[in-house]
């Protein structure tokens, strides 16, 4: 019957050796294995729970179908199909034949592999190894002939040109697996040759390729004899390579195999749109070290192939940005085996192999994620790591900047909450306050579309969509704050939790509603995927999908198809993230735009460049950055008349692009929402004129009624003037001086009006400084007594460990809207302000912070004036790691003048005993100046103002570097105590995040009754208050030669004076 | 008696302008007052200094002789408390300047005296000094008053009030005064000037700012020219810096320098995003040339042009070519456009 002998004439000492070759072969593949395991056994815990049967038939299908190696990479998809089935097929034989040799004869004697069952399998073997030659040629072939640059290692887009050594390893780890595979196969083929010439069997039609090779043997004219020969020689060959390839599989990029079922198995559906939470009551954050690791993050570093999909797909890689996903994962699987999932004290970390700036370049796109065919989640590994960097304080100063004043004011552009709604102004009806009446649509608008000038006209036009349609929609006015999506992608988990808490309790306290809508997928995706896991959230559609059901219900009629050539963007966070793909598609092809679609597009398409935080980050000279590459991608289709979006930050992106990028003529870019508007408004303006109309209606409008009230008042002004002609307010932008007529002259002259109305707030008469009465103010040198420092009442204050530092803080406040006054008209109503730390005293903590740190002892103790609301900066102080905090306070002080505060100040630094003083030289709102300066005097110490380098080793001389106007630079030395008035800019003040933040609660912050503070010495007393005449700009109208002339003449007047 | 003693402040040798500002303001209170109006210089060349300061208005001029030109906070607190312990001015005025800030709060501290920052207001109401400074920003005015105080120190804002240039008929005397024990308080160790590569937007009082209405790179130049024509800083907003046209250094706004000493701000072809607003919109004089009326610069803006900027460059140069004094670079706007 037909079958083949396993060891033909090999003899009982060769079978011997062949199978203790095969136990140590075994042996080492287990021992590899298992190195593995307990690597993984390391890892911390999964960050959430998997239904892990689904995943299982979902990996079952992933590998069967080869449906992730297809994508993107056909050919290589068919090729790696051929191998993977032509390898399985070649294990099930090597278990046929074990099954039969070594357990059913070996043990019962019973031959069962013979006959047709010995045949078929021949021959399936035998195809079976033949697609894996095809494959594994055609991976050979590919790597030699096309020079794909997903698979070079030289890091080009760091602007390497020499391939780093572990680059070198990758290459020659790539060719030895792919060289020994071929040659396995080789050698197998050219051993069934032989065997089937030597015996001639008389089946060997079923052995098709074996058969054929004996045959070219043959007809190569080998002898029998030489072919029996080579059997021997190539048998033991074959056999022993094919054991060190077992041996070898989980020691280098082989052992892709096994990790490629448990990555494919434990994939997260929604890696990126839902980021995995800190764990509780963590004592530290994000992945600093390879021991931050889970053992599923583990897991998937070893299922890379490096096949380099994911470097391709990456717009900060294609942008010359430090970071290609591949190298990234590469370089984190080399640290984590050379550590073995563990962090040895002393040994690396994660920011020894990746530079910070490769974590800050990532856009969270999720293109890498989206295309690696082995369900590695490059983005949250990022956003981890960066969670790390955001802890050390190390990140871009822009980016530092802006975290802080999302969490001041809840927004990113710095403006005050309660201007967020202002964009409604301009509409022609009133929005619905959700916290007033109930709705059926809650419309979150975010960040862009609420205060960007551009993106508003966009929110003013899908609001006006809204209300023709007869949607019930409303808004949480400025209860709203940035949703959050971005910070979280930043790593700033703890602001991010505070604005989720924060939205969430909004929500809740609203009025009812059904659902929620917005128009910026950042936001859609954090309230859709995060919000769920912090709280109750009602469910959430992009306006996209909103505008397709409004058209196909009839709710919105199109008056006019448009007959557009359009093309679309796919916005990250809608499409690839949230598979919001069709219904931009569905409405665009409603209201009769022909799409045709960009190269890059569904879940394809490419970042513009703003996701992940990178808006807030500024891009280094060298990028090419992806917003104008897509703009070439889109002016390349030809003929586009209009690049439609659905983001407000792609909006913002591409209208910037589109103008840098050289295609301003080519096409417009515009929201979906203003051509849906155009279409079903039927105006004969087209509707990206239609706010500005409405800005110049209303314009027009407010200009006559100023003209008339500025006509009458100046009159009155005037009159009033006479009778009082002893003021002069010699500011002059508001007061023109009589004595140079000549700067309205041009074009006055001419006729065409220049509107002096701001000069003629107040006018300055013709004898400004005759005074009438005689003076009798008394010269009373004898009667000067210098200010003393303030009695304040004992607290307690820890003994000295060494040097102390004080610094002074001041929360400011800034003006929201038109402000209103108090009663009696000396200061601004407490509801028409905001406060925040004093960015100069921020610089003045941050210089003691580090003096103290570098001295490596001593205390920092900040002190403020003011109310309770002052506990916040404090508290910031405390978290930026102040030691103490102490707010002195009594309702006298309220519009207390700067030699008072000082006199407050000294009191409690006589009290504290400061080894250094450290002082902001101004702050932002009152900007006296003088606080700092008085507060030395006061306590009689030296001191210095506009300081802006400061070294000290904690006793002893200052040597100090004042700055002068005109950037000269002055250095001096003080002997300390002193008091240290510093510059902004002398430093980077770090960043506090939310965590810290919480954490200062535990700090001591006292409070001390300052009721004697105020003894009416003080520098000054505030008469009254009052907002200077301001206007919208005045527009110069005249010839080019008239209005430049009016600028010659401001020039000369305010500066070369 | 109404006597005035203002500090002088002089750079390299010269008078400044804020002196010159400071004698035109207390001209005013004098006239209204009575009393006799004094200036001390405090410098190694007094002679020099005491001619440019003899201007219309002042009476007596002090010169007190140091061994060095250069301010140091301690000595001109010291010399201020000396010679107003003799003349027993009612009013003592400095500059709003680095040097006015680091000695007229202490001086202030030590007398006891009333005392106010940065003012660009002064006038006398029922024989009282009445002056007006900015709060909040900037955004509003306050007006505050000294009572019961005998002596006042004001620092007075630059560039507000008119500067005296007439010359005058004061009596010069020089004043010795011991400052061996408050010079000893610090160390002098050197002056360093700002790189001559650096330029700095934060400093400037007069800013020519550029934005993506300029169009293209070849562009830049042309209004570089422009802005050194003018006696102008060069700024830019983000777009110029992000396509690699101007360094960093002469970004205004957010991500870039805030223009904190910019008076007068002319803004070409900026539309006014929020982050570029954030470093300018304080400034009080501010320019700005756009196409489009509508644009968020315009809200911010002191006068606004709806002109082609480049039309409107050309028409500014051609004011500053037609004036007296010409000699710098000759701009050319009629240039690529495209």
């Amino acid at each position: 019957l037909q079958t083949r002998e396993i060891f033909w004439s090999i003899g009982p000492s060769g079978v011997a050796l062949f199978y203790v070759l095969g136990l140590l072969s075994i042996a080492t593949f287990l021992w590899g294995f298992a190195r593995h395991l307990v690597k993984y056994s390391r890892g911390r815990p999964l960050d959430r729970g998997r239904r892990l049967p689904a995943g299982i038939r979902r990996m079952l299908w992933d590998v069967t179908s080869h449906r992730t190696l297809k994508r993107r990479d056909r050919l290589a998809g068919l090729a790696h199909q051929g191998v993977f089935y032509g390898f399985l097929i070649a294990a099930a034989g090597t278990t046929i034949i074990f099954i039969d040799y070594d357990i059913s004869r070996g043990l019962f004697s019973v031959q069962l592999w013979k006959g047709y069952y010995y045949l078929t399998t021949s021959l399936a073997l035998d195809v079976g190894h033949l697609t894996l030659i095809v494959g594994v040629t055609y991976f050979i072939a590919r790597r030699l002939a096309l020079g794909l640059p997903k698979l070079d290692y030289i890091r080009r887009y760091r602007g390497e040109a020499k391939l780093r050594p572990s680059g070198q390893a990758w290459r020659i780890e790539d060719w030895l697996f792919l060289g020994s595979l071929l040659i396995i196969e080789i050698t197998g083929f050219l051993q069934e040759g032989a065997r089937l010439m030597v015996d001639r069997p008389g089946w060997d039609d079923w052995s098709p390729v074996g058969g054929a090779v004996g045959r070219i043997l043959r007809a190569c004219g080998m002898s029998v004899a030489a072919a029996d020969h080579l059997r021997v020689g190539n048998w033991w060959f074959h056999g022993v390579l094919a054991l060190v390839f077992t041996a070898a599989i989980p020691w280098y990029k082989a052992k892709h195999m096994l990790a490629v079922t448990g990555s494919l198995a434990l994939r997260d559906t929604r890696p990126l749109s839902r980021l995995p939470k800190e764990p509780e009551n963590a004592d530290r954050f994000g992945i600093a070290s390879v021991a931050d690791f889970t053992w599923k993050e583990m897991l998937q570093l070893d299922a890379c192939t490096k096949c380099g999909r994911c470097h391709d797909a990456c717009p900060a890689r294609a942008s010359k940005q430090p970071l290609s996903p591949r190298d990234l994962i590469l370089d984190l699987r080399l640290l984590n085996d050379r550590e073995q999932g563990q962090h040895v004290a002393g040994g690396a970390v994660i920011s020894d192999v990746i530079a910070p700036e490769t974590l800050w370049a990532c856009m969270s796109c999720g293109a890498c994620q989206e295309i690696c065919p082995v369900g590695i989640e490059h983005p949250p590994l990022i956003v981890k790591m960066r969670r790390h960097l955001i802890e050390q304080n190390i990140m871009d100063p822009q980016l530092r900047t802006t975290l802080g004043i999302i969490g001041d004011t809840g927004n990113s552009f710095g403006e005050a909450p309660r201007k967020r709604p202002a964009w409604t102004d301009e509409l022609d009806f009133k929005i619905k306050d959700i916290r007033d009446e109930p709705a059926e649509v809650l419309w979150f608008v975010g960040d862009y579309a609420s205060f960007d000038p551009r993106n508003q006209k966009v929110s003013r036009t899908v609001a006006r969509l809204l209300k023709s349609a007869g949607v019930d929609f409303a808004l949480l006015q400025e209860s709203e704050w940035t949703a959050g999506n971005d910070i979280r992608r930043v790593g700033e988990e703890g602001l991010f939790e505070s604005l989720v808490h924060h939205n969430l309790r909004a929500m809740s306290a609203a009025k009812p509603f059904k659902r929620i809508i917005t128009t910026d997928p950042h936001s859609y995706n954090t309230i859709r995927n995060e919000y769920p896991e912090f709280g109750k959230v009602a469910p959430i559609e992009h306006y996209t999908s909103v505008l397709a059901e409004l058209l196909a219900a009839g709710h919105l009629k199109v008056q006019q198809r448009l007959e557009r050539r359009v093309t679309f963007h796919d916005p990250c966070h809608l499409g690839r993230l949230n598979g919001g793909y069709d219904a931009p598609r569905q409405v665009l092809a409603a209201i009769g735009c022909e799409l045709v679609e960009m190269p890059r597009n569904r879940d394809n398409s490419y970042c513009c460049g703003a996701g992940g935080g990178r808006i807030w980050i500024a891009d280094g000279p060298d990028i090419e950055r992806p917003s104008i590459s897509r703009m070439h991608e889109a002016a390349g289709l030809g003929g586009i008349d209009v690049f439609v979006t659905c983001c407000p930050k792609d909006l913002t992106m591409y209208e910037d692009a589109r103008k840098t990028s050289g295609h301003e003529q080519s096409f417009v870019v515009h929201d979906l929402a203003e051509l849906v508007a155009e279409a079903i408004e039927k105006k004969a303006i087209s509707v990206d004129q239609l706010p500005a109309l409405s800005e110049r209606i209303v314009e027009a409008v407010a200009k006559r009624i100023g003209d008339v009230i500025s006509a009458r008042l100046s009159d009155l002004l005037a009159q009033q003037l006479t009778l009082h002609s002893k003021q002069v307010v010699a500011d002059a932008p508001v007061s023109p001086e009589p004595e140079t007529p000549q700067v309205h002259d041009p074009i006055a002259g001419t006729g065409t009006a220049v509107q002096a109305s701001q000069g003629e707030v107040v006018k300055a008469p013709e004898t400004p400084f005759e005074i009438s009465a005689p003076a009798l103010i008394p010269m009373d040198w004898d009667r000067l007594a210098p200010v003393r420092p303030a009695a304040l009442p004992i607290y307690d204050i820890p003994p000295k460990q060494g040097p102390r530092i004080l610094v002074t803080i001041k929360h400011v406040a800034t003006l929201v809207g038109q402000p209103g006054l108090t009663p009696e008209s000396r200061d601004v109503g407490p509801e028409y302000l905001e406060f925040a730390m004093n960015e100069w005293d921020d610089a003045a903590l941050e210089e003691a912070l580090r003096a103290v740190e570098k001295i490596g002892s001593g205390e920092v103790v900040v002190v403020t004036i003011g109310d309770e609301r002052a506990d916040v900066s404090l508290r910031k102080a405390l978290a930026k790691g102040a030691h103490r905090a102490v707010r002195v306070w009594s309702p006298s002080l309220a519009i207390a003048d700067p030699i008072t505060v000082a006199r407050g100040l000294a009191g409690v630094a006589e009290k504290e005993a400061p080894d250094l003083i450290f002082c902001g030289v101004q702050s932002s709102d009152q900007a006296n100046g003088s606080t700092g300066i008085a507060l030395a005097r006061i306590l009689d110490l030296p001191h210095a103002a506009v300081v802006v380098g400061v070294e000290w080793d904690g006793a002893g001389t200052l040597t100090l570097t004042r700055e002068l106007e005109g950037g000269v630079r002055h250095r001096f030395q003080l002997p300390s105590p002193a008091v240290v008035a510093v510059q902004s800019g002398i430093n980077t003040p770090r960043y506090a995040t939310m965590r810290m933040i919480k954490e200062a609660k535990r700090k001591v912050l006292v409070e001390v009754d300052g009721a004697g503070i105020a003894d009416g010495a003080g520098g000054y007393i505030v008469r009254k208050i009052y907002t200077p005449q301001l206007a919208k700009a005045e527009m110069l109208e005249g010839s080019p030669d008239e209005v430049a002339a009016f600028v010659a003449g401001l020039i000369r007047k305010k500066v070369r004076t | 008696m109404g006597d005035i003693l203002i500090i002088g402040e002089h750079k390299n040798g010269e008078l400044r302008g804020v002196t010159r500002e400071a004698v035109g303001a207390a001209a005013s209170i004098k006239a209204a007052l009575g009393g006799r109006l004094f200036v001390a210089l405090l410098s190694d060349q007094t002679t020099e200094l005491a001619t440019q300061a003899n201007l219309a208005g002042v009476d007596e001029i002090r010169t007190i002789a140091l061994e060095s030109p250069h301010f140091d906070s301690a000595i001109y607190e010291h010399v201020a408390c000396s010679i107003g312990a003799e003349l027993r001015p009612y009013l003592i005025l400095f500059g709003h300047t680095a040097d006015g800030m680091a000695c007229a709060p202490a001086i202030a501290a030590r007398l006891g005296s009333g005392f106010a920052s940065d003012v660009f207001g002064l006038h006398v109401e029922d024989k009282s000094l009445v002056v007006t400074r900015g709060a909040y920003g900037n955004k509003l005015n306050v007006e505050l008053a000294f009572n019961n105080k005998g002596v006042v120190v004001l620092t007075l804002r630059g560039g507000v009030f008119k500067p005296v240039v007439a010359p005058g008929t004061a009596e010069i005397v020089a004043a010795t005064i011991d400052i061996s024990k408050v010079a000893a308080q610090s160390v002098h160790i050197d002056y360093a000037d700002p790189p001559a590569s650096g330029v700095d937007v934060a400093a400037a009082d007069f800013i020519l700012s550029v934005g993506r209405g300029i169009q293209d790179e070849k562009n830049l130049s042309g209004f570089a020219a422009l802005a050194s024509r003018v006696g102008a800083t060069f700024g830019c907003s983000r777009p110029i810096v992000d396509s690699g046209w101007l360094p960093k250094s002469h970004q205004i706004g957010q991500s870039g320098k805030v223009a904190v000493s910019c008076k007068l701000y002319l803004a070409l072809g900026i539309s006014g995003a929020i982050q570029h607003l954030y470093g300018m919109k304080h400034v009080d004089t501010i320019i700005a040339v756009n196409t489009d009326a509508n644009a968020p610069i315009f809200n911010v803006a002191t006068y606004g042009i709806c002109l082609d900027l480049f039309t409107f460059a050309d028409a500014l140069k051609k004011q500053f070519d037609s004036s007296a004094d010409t000699g710098a670079v000759q701009p050319d706007f009629q240039g690529d456009q495209t």
